[in-house]
């Protein structure tokens, strides 16, 4: 028996602990959360959301980074699941798989939390504030030793920091302490002590993140002496309008607009110390550059670059926009330094242009694009969780398990693994859920509670009777706006029985009070004047359910972000304006209804289309989750493209891999393969499918929960350069396996040329396949290895090797082979020339054509879409890229989401991918999944649109305009919105000319009351 | 269906602007499916028009009602009650619903708040286009399914004229040329042979220039 006294000694502990609070780890624990597991979050800052709160943007959207962010954020906050430990350090991990007892030290933060409002008062009294380099504004702001990291931290608790504050770098009473003195709910607590805790958890997942390189350590370019010269993050902040300077991009030395911008990439990535590339800094620096350009479009913006990688999923349209639309100019060349002209402190790059020139640029500022580097601390994490470490100091990992670590039972994600981007650390933190959940799920639900409400009370009939309670929340509203004739005059209003003022409606005794008041004077409604739904709706709504209320009669008027914070100069009129948003919340809350949620069973089966690597990986997971699977593949077989590849970049043979992977699918009883078989249609909604696949034998009918595509890919082949023509033309793919099945023919040859970006990347509004720059290396490489005097050239626009794939590059060149460069619209010419094969290309070195008479010539032609996704998007009613790849939810945070809920994606059907990638994209998919699958019920209903069908004229604007595509016109004619597939957006509602339609809770009779009391006065 | 658009506000305003007290109508049929005239056009209009006159100071009432089809009697006589209250109706149908109201309350100004333009269909959200003429005498069977009466600028029978470029009229590059899509289609059919038939000039009495037109059912009589 473990402590918690629900395990025996078979079961393994149904919780997971989470170490790290940024993206990947928050995803990690949303999924597990989801799933029926208990989560501990460990996050070592005061504050959860890692380094993507710092971004202002994010490529290749351009979509704001805290605006897609914080709603994660507030989810995990909110997760009754999820433990929250911030400001915490694990300090030993014992015990085996299934079975592990964690230490943990909290540090403590010298306020308690539970008293803590987070109103920020002990921050603007500090007497040190603006004094204390911010970590949030990477130096570029000032915070105080009392402070709250960001607006949208979560928890929103102030944390005093020891290293700053006077109190303790001074001694005792050294500082009067106004924190303290001002602090109304008295969270300051000076004597507080770090305290240590230990938990049992059935698997960890370790997701600390990454460094930014120390800019200093490249002294040549200045960083640090040099105050124009700032790294990437530091600009970033700059373009932030939460940063220092609220969105201006202005020169440290003397405040002044730059009007000429270098980035110079590559900074602390690709060099000696650094064997790998870190994959993002091409695109985020395309991003600044953009950004800057967009925040004064006269700016002259150049980028240097040895080769720009814009290897991901709409990044190669995005660097074109960057070129031709805002005109970034980007360079070939890395400035090996920098000099300062002290008159003007702008700074002078030396550099060589393209075709040989030595140019001298001045710059008024300089963006240094440092690259990612395991987090310093990393090394002690991973000793305190006994796992080993890469030479470069990231997660050892194995390419067929990349999510797995050396200790079973504990799983790494995110840049811990390989330097990555914002998707494919969501997509690890889903597969790190997916390989936790494989090993815990048999203790689902053991350690996670569902509240008990009492009987909800039936106000049918009743006259409203509304509540209104006007928080103060410290001075943040009440130093501002008059509250208490706030609350005066909202007694006032027609339906209110009970208003009054609060001190912090949001602490957990006045919850209480709260609750009393709601009994003691019978109110059906209540109103809360304080701060913003978008964190504090959940609470309320639950605290009036608690008492039997519907938890839909409840309103929010924001008096304090909307108002006393922005006001904060005019308290006369910021005491008005409260007035009236209380008004309006009251005369909408007159007008609520009471709305419930239904509950429907869920199918707890799968389907995976596709049985490739992708596939099957997505089908054992699920399998191994407990979860039935159907596995459906439209080929006689299983393997999909494994059976063509032969060896993975470091060597090794795919076939044992493939055939392991196979026979555990076919051996699994809880899947169920189905072969020759396609998808004509789909049918349902999330929880409750029907698919039709049609097979050999006829067609058939399969329930089920949940789908996950997986159609894969498959190599380009076109008519360029003489292929089908020439026997000695060959793909990348066919040079594969005549390098490993007929070795002799290759040690014979003399001359290999290979053509990188044939096929989809040439064409214009092309896509880089992100793994053929990698695989043609893995090529060259071979027959270096097999035929040392072959020469080897490789013709590339740019080389690709991101990540860890840069030492395949270094190792390329390290063995002889010659690499040249063409540009766009400069393709290399191929031509027969007495029965041989001439390629005509320029060499960029000499600045003159080179001919080369080659007996194999090799196309790179990258991976195009699955035949027939064409026919299964729409049976599956989800959209495809133009190139014809699936388009999930949202690039950044959604990466194998559909927007239609209980579809998911995985493998080169959604973009080319490595061998590795795809089984963590799989993995993923099947956490997603497992998230739908693993609910008892799904509660449906509540603020979605409800159709009127009488005035519906069945003029399909509804259907036309649905983003999920969820509206239907029925066998009547009229528009049918199924309750558990609306996402409650309201578009449909806005554009329907009948009127037909409404939104529950923000029905036009609420929305426009609201209008009009605002209005009352005026009109 | 039927397509219609709204006129300018400056034209509407004008046009009630000698009344007090107006009744919007809406149609909930072709001109609500084509976004015109449903509604919540109805209740956008109104909106904006009492806006304009409190901008202005006009004193003017407005009371909104849509009904299923304006262009029948039965449904035209629900709004009696509130045309009784009124000195003007300002209609949100087409051209057939404006008369159809003023016929049944000859008494009261009825005025179109709409343009009608044509008979077709939405190509995509937001788009409408013209397709048929109601000319009276259909050739559709002729021309693979395309009407070069409606979407021929010049009706042509034996087209395409020597202004098709590239498969696009000469007025317009948006706008395709229809015995461009006729060639094409008749081509799939394996039908082009029909194209070397001269046709005849067509007989446009039915398409209203032997009068108006009107259908009879004699097996529909009461």
């Amino acid at each position: 028996m473990l402590p918690n006294g629900i395990n025996d000694d078979n079961n393994p502990v149904g919780a997971v602990m989470v170490v790290g609070g940024g993206i990947s780890g928050m995803q990690a624990s949303l999924d597990l959360a989801s799933s029926g597991i208990k989560v501990y979050l460990v996050e070592s800052s005061p504050a959860l959301g890692g380094k993507m709160v710092q971004l202002d943007k994010t490529f290749p959207t351009n979509d704001c980074a805290t605006c897609i962010v914080s709603p994660k954020l507030v989810d995990v906050a909110r997760n009754p699941n999820i433990k929250l430990m911030t400001y915490s350090e694990v300090l030993s991990v014992s015990g085996s798989a299934g079975d592990f007892h964690v230490k943990i030290k909290q540090k403590t933060r010298y306020v308690d939390m539970d008293k803590c409002t987070g109103c920020g008062e002990c921050a603007r009294v500090c007497v040190w504030r603006g004094r204390v380099s911010s970590e949030f504004d990477a130096g570029m702001g000032k915070r105080g030793a009392a402070y709250i990291p960001f607006a949208q931290s979560v928890p929103l608790v102030a944390t005093i920091d020891p290293n700053s504050c006077l109190l303790f770098t001074r001694g005792k009473g050294r500082c009067a302490a106004p924190c303290s003195k001002n602090c109304g709910p008295k969270a300051i607590d000076f004597e507080m002590q770090d305290s240590e805790i230990e938990i049992d958890v059935g698997a960890v997942i370790a997701a600390p993140g990454y460094e930014l390189y120390d800019a200093t350590l490249s002294e040549e370019l200045g960083y640090g002496r040099y105050p124009n010269v700032l790294t990437s993050i530091q600009f970033e902040r700059l373009l932030s309008a939460s940063g220092p300077t609220r969105g201006k991009v202005l020169r440290p030395s003397d405040q002044e607009e730059p009007h000429k911008i270098a980035f110079l990439q590559c900074v602390g990535s690709r060099d000696q110390k650094h064997n790998y590339c870190s994959s993002v800094c091409c695109m985020y620096s395309t991003k600044e550059a953009m950004l800057a350009k967009e925040h004064a479009p006269g700016t002259d913006i150049s980028v240097f670059m040895m080769d720009i990688r814009a290897f991901g999923k709409g990044f190669d349209a995005y660097y074109e926009r960057a070129k031709n639309e805002h005109g970034i100019k980007y360079i070939r060349c890395r400035p090996s330094s920098l000099k300062e002209i002290p008159s003007s402190k702008s700074l002078l790059i030396r550099y060589e242009s393209e075709d040989g020139r030595i140019l001298e640029e001045e710059y008024d500022m300089v963006v240094l694009a440092v690259g990612m580097e395991p987090a310093k601390r990393v090394g002690e994490l991973a000793e305190r969780l006994g796992i080993k470490l890469s030479a470069e100091g990231f997660c050892k990992t194995d390419e067929f398990a990349p999510l797995d670590t050396s200790r079973p039972g504990i799983f790494a994600c995110g840049p811990f693994v390989e330097p990555m981007d914002i998707p494919d650390s969501v997509m690890t933190g889903s597969g790190a859920a997916a390989q936790a959940l494989a090993l815990v799920s048999r203790s689902r639900d053991t350690l996670v509670s569902e509240k008990e409400y009492p009987p909800e009370i039936d106000t049918s009939g009743e006259e409203p009777r509304i509540g209104v309670f006007v928080c103060h929340c410290g001075t943040n509203i009440a130093g501002v706006v008059d509250v208490k004739s706030v609350a005066e005059y909202a007694s006032q209003l027609p339906g209110v029985v009970r208003a009054e003022t609060t001190i912090y409606a949001c602490a957990q005794d006045n919850i209480q009070t709260l609750k009393l008041k709601m009994k003691e004077f019978g109110l059906n409604r209540l109103v809360i004047a304080a701060c913003s739904p978008r964190t504090h709706e959940p609470l309320f709504s639950d605290t009036i359910r608690e008492v039997g209320i519907n938890p839909f009669m409840f309103e929010m008027a924001n008096i304090r972000d909307q108002c006393s914070w922005v006001h904060s100069k005019e308290p006369d009129k910021a005491t008005d304006k409260s007035k009236d948003l209380v008004r309006m919340a009251v005369a909408r809350s007159r007008l609520l209804e009471p709305l419930y949620k239904t509950k429907l069973g869920v199918n707890s089966k799968a389907v995976v289309i596709g049985g490739g690597v992708a596939g099957m990986t997505a089908a054992l997971s699920l399998a191994d989750q407990g979860f039935g699977v159907f596995l459906v593949e439209r080929e006689p077989q299983l393997g999909g493209n494994l059976h063509k590849l032969r060896y993975s970049v470091s060597g090794e043979d795919y076939r044992p891999f493939v055939d392991s992977l196979v026979e555990r699918v076919m051996s699994n009883p809880l899947i169920d393969v189905i072969t020759q078989a396609t998808v004509t249609a789909l049918t349902g909604f999330l929880g409750n499918y029907k698919m039709t696949i049609v097979e050999p034998g006829g067609q058939r009918v399969i329930e089920h929960g949940a789908v996950v595509v997986a159609t894969g890919g498959r190599e380009y082949r076109g008519e360029e350069y003489l292929y089908g023509q020439d026997s000695h033309v060959l793909t990348q793919l066919e040079l594969e396996q005549k390098i490993a099945d007929s070795p002799g023919e290759i040690a014979k040859v003399k001359n290999v040329v290979m053509i990188q970006c044939v096929g989809p990347a040439a064409k214009s509004g092309g896509y880089c396949s992100r793994v053929c720059c990698t695989t043609s290396l893995k090529n060259a490489i071979r027959i270096k290895e097999m035929n040392p005097d072959a020469n080897v050239y490789v013709i590339a626009k740019d080389i690709r090797t991101y990540g860890f794939k840069e030492q395949v590059y270094t190792e390329a060149r390290s063995k002889g082979v010659i690499f040249l460069r063409y540009e766009e619209g400069h393709e290399p010419k191929v031509e027969r020339v007495d029965g041989r094969l001439r390629i005509t290309a320029n060499d960029h070195v000499l600045h003159e054509p080179v001919t080369l008479d080659a007996d194999l010539l090799v196309l790179t032609t990258g991976i195009v879409p699955s035949e027939g996704n064409d026919i299964l998007a729409p049976a599956l009613k989800v959209p495809l890229t133009k190139e014809g790849f699936f388009l999930e939810a949202h690039i950044k945070l959604r990466p194998v989401d559909f927007a239609s809920e209980g579809i998911f994606v995985c493998g080169l059907a959604h973009y080319p991918k490595f061998i590795g990638e795809s089984i963590a994209q799989a993995l993923a998919a099947a956490a997603r999944a497992a998230t739908v699958l693993s609910r008892p019920q799904l509660e449906v209903g509540g603020s979605v649109a409800v159709v009127e069908q009488r005035k519906c004229a069945g003029c399909l604007t509804c259907v036309r305009v649905c983003p999920y595509k969820i509206p239907k016109i029925n066998a009547n004619g009229v528009a049918e919105i199924e309750v558990a597939e609306c996402h409650g957006c309201g578009t449909c509602v806005a554009e329907c000319p009948a009127k037909a339609i409404q939104l529950m809770h923000y029905r036009d009779g609420q929305v426009t009351a609201k209008a009009e009391a605002l209005f009352a006065e005026v009109i | 269906m039927i397509i219609a658009e709204q006129k300018p506000l400056k034209e509407i305003r004008e046009m009630i602007a000698p009344y007090k007290k107006v009744l919007v109508v809406g149609c909930g049929t072709c001109v609500t499916v084509c976004l015109s005239g449903g509604e919540k056009e109805v209740g956008v209009l109104a909106s904006t028009l009492r806006l304009a006159d409190a901008v202005d100071g006009n004193e003017r009432e407005f009371v909104e009602q849509t009904i299923t089809r304006q262009c029948e009697d039965e449904f035209i006589e629900q709004l009696r009650g509130n045309v009784e209250k009124v000195d003007a109706v300002l209609s949100l149908g087409c051209g057939v619903g404006v008369q159809d109201i003023a016929a049944i309350f000859p008494e009261i100004p009825v005025l179109p708040g709409l343009n009608t333009t044509s008979f077709g269909r939405p190509s995509e959200q937001g788009v409408w286009v013209e397709e048929c003429a109601g000319c009276g005498d259909c050739i559709l069977d002729e021309t693979g399914g395309i009407c070069p009466i409606a979407r021929c600028a010049k009706n042509l029978l034996n087209g395409p004229c020597g202004g098709s470029h590239g498969g696009k009229c000469e007025i317009s590059d948006d706008t395709p040329c229809a015995w461009a899509l006729v060639y094409e289609r008749l081509g799939r059919l394996g039908k082009l042979k029909t194209l070397e038939e001269i046709k005849p000039a067509k007989n446009w009495s039915t398409a209203g220039h032997g009068g108006p037109r009107k259908m009879v059912r004699e097996d529909l009589r009461k």
